[in-house]
């Protein structure tokens, strides 16, 4: 059984459900697709929006959450990282 | 009188470029580490990259020890006096043994804590190696070898759990991350041996060269495969 997830851990989810979608997720998939809670997505969101890693948009009658090059940058360095934890064993 | 120079002379220089080398590869690793620590705000992360930097510190003191020797003697070779001679290697001495000192305590003190982030420690344990380091610091000042016998042994049983890592996780960057600190772990046995010839100071720093660029062709690869990763 995988241990809690951390801050760093959901932030990643979040980040790979938007690009997994195409660069653009709704809040409430995106809620779904990272398995938060409402509240704990909001507070994370904002952290994103501040961080510049992704921007609220809409489109027509909907929400949308889309990636910004930053956030791109910030999941390919997550993932370096997490390479990088798995081939020291760290 | 403690033995500084292990180089033979048309290697002077050249074991300077292979330890520069050295110490590239092992600050662009330590420098990753620190940047995954602020983010990830890993311990072994933090220890990872304090081990790495202790070591790059160890060549950076013996790359500064030899360029030291090798101007000042080369240097005073083209003065020829014989009474200049003596006074610039009498200045430089100082400098070198403590210098030497300063290489050996880094290494170790590195190595260990490398070792420590894979074989958790007690803290008595932490002071019972601390007092072996030192010991082996002070001895190694007239046998020599003890320095490299200890290094074999700290960078071999570091060398073995970055195998058992490869062997669980199957990774090519692990397995090549386990070749590389074993060649660097063979070198150690030459360098041991460097009082019987000189020579072997020379096979020992090919060794470690061929070892560190593995290393860096190791770190290439995972920060490749980590954005390869991302794209699929």
């Amino acid at each position: 059984m995988e241990g809690k997830r951390t801050r760093i851990d959901i932030i990643e989810d979040m980040l790979s459900s938007i690009i997994n979608k195409g660069g653009r997720i709704k809040p409430t998939h995106m809620m779904y697709k990272s398995n938060m809670s409402h509240s704990q997505m909001k507070s994370y969101l904002n952290d994103l929006v501040q961080k510049e890693l992704v921007r609220k948009v809409k489109d027509g009658n909907y929400d949308y959450i889309i990636i910004t090059d930053e956030g791109y940058k910030f999941v390919e360095k997550l993932k370096q990282m997490r390479e990088f934890e798995k081939v020291f064993g760290l | 009188m403690v033995q500084v120079v292990f180089s033979p002379k048309w290697f002077w220089g050249k074991d300077i470029l292979i330890d520069s080398i050295a110490l590239l590869v092992l600050l662009l690793i330590a420098i990753f580490a620190t940047r995954y620590y602020r983010v990830k705000k890993s311990r072994k992360c933090l220890y990872l990259a304090l081990s790495f930097y202790l070591i790059a510190l160890s060549f950076f003191s013996k790359i500064l020890i030899n360029f030291t020797i090798y101007y000042r003697v080369l240097h005073t070779q083209v003065i020829g006096s014989m009474g200049y001679t003596q006074v610039v290697l009498k200045s430089s001495e100082i400098l070198s043994v403590s210098g030497l000192f300063l290489y050996r305590l880094f290494t170790l003190l590195g190595l260990f804590m490398l070792y420590s982030i894979y074989e958790k420690q007690s803290k008595a344990n932490i002071i019972l190696m601390m007092y072996f380091i030192v010991i082996s610091i002070f001895f190694s000042k007239e046998e020599y070898y003890i320095f490299y016998l200890t290094t074999f042994i700290f960078l071999g049983i570091i060398s073995n759990r970055y195998y058992q890592n490869y062997k669980k996780n199957k990774e090519k960057a692990s397995g090549m991350l386990a070749a590389s600190f074993s060649i660097i772990t063979l070198s150690q046995i030459f360098f041991m041996f460097v009082n019987f010839t000189k020579h072997f100071y020379v096979v020992g720093e090919i060794i470690q060269l061929i070892g560190y660029i593995a290393l860096l062709v190791t770190f290439i690869k995972v920060l490749k495969h980590g954005r390869e990763k991302d794209k699929d």
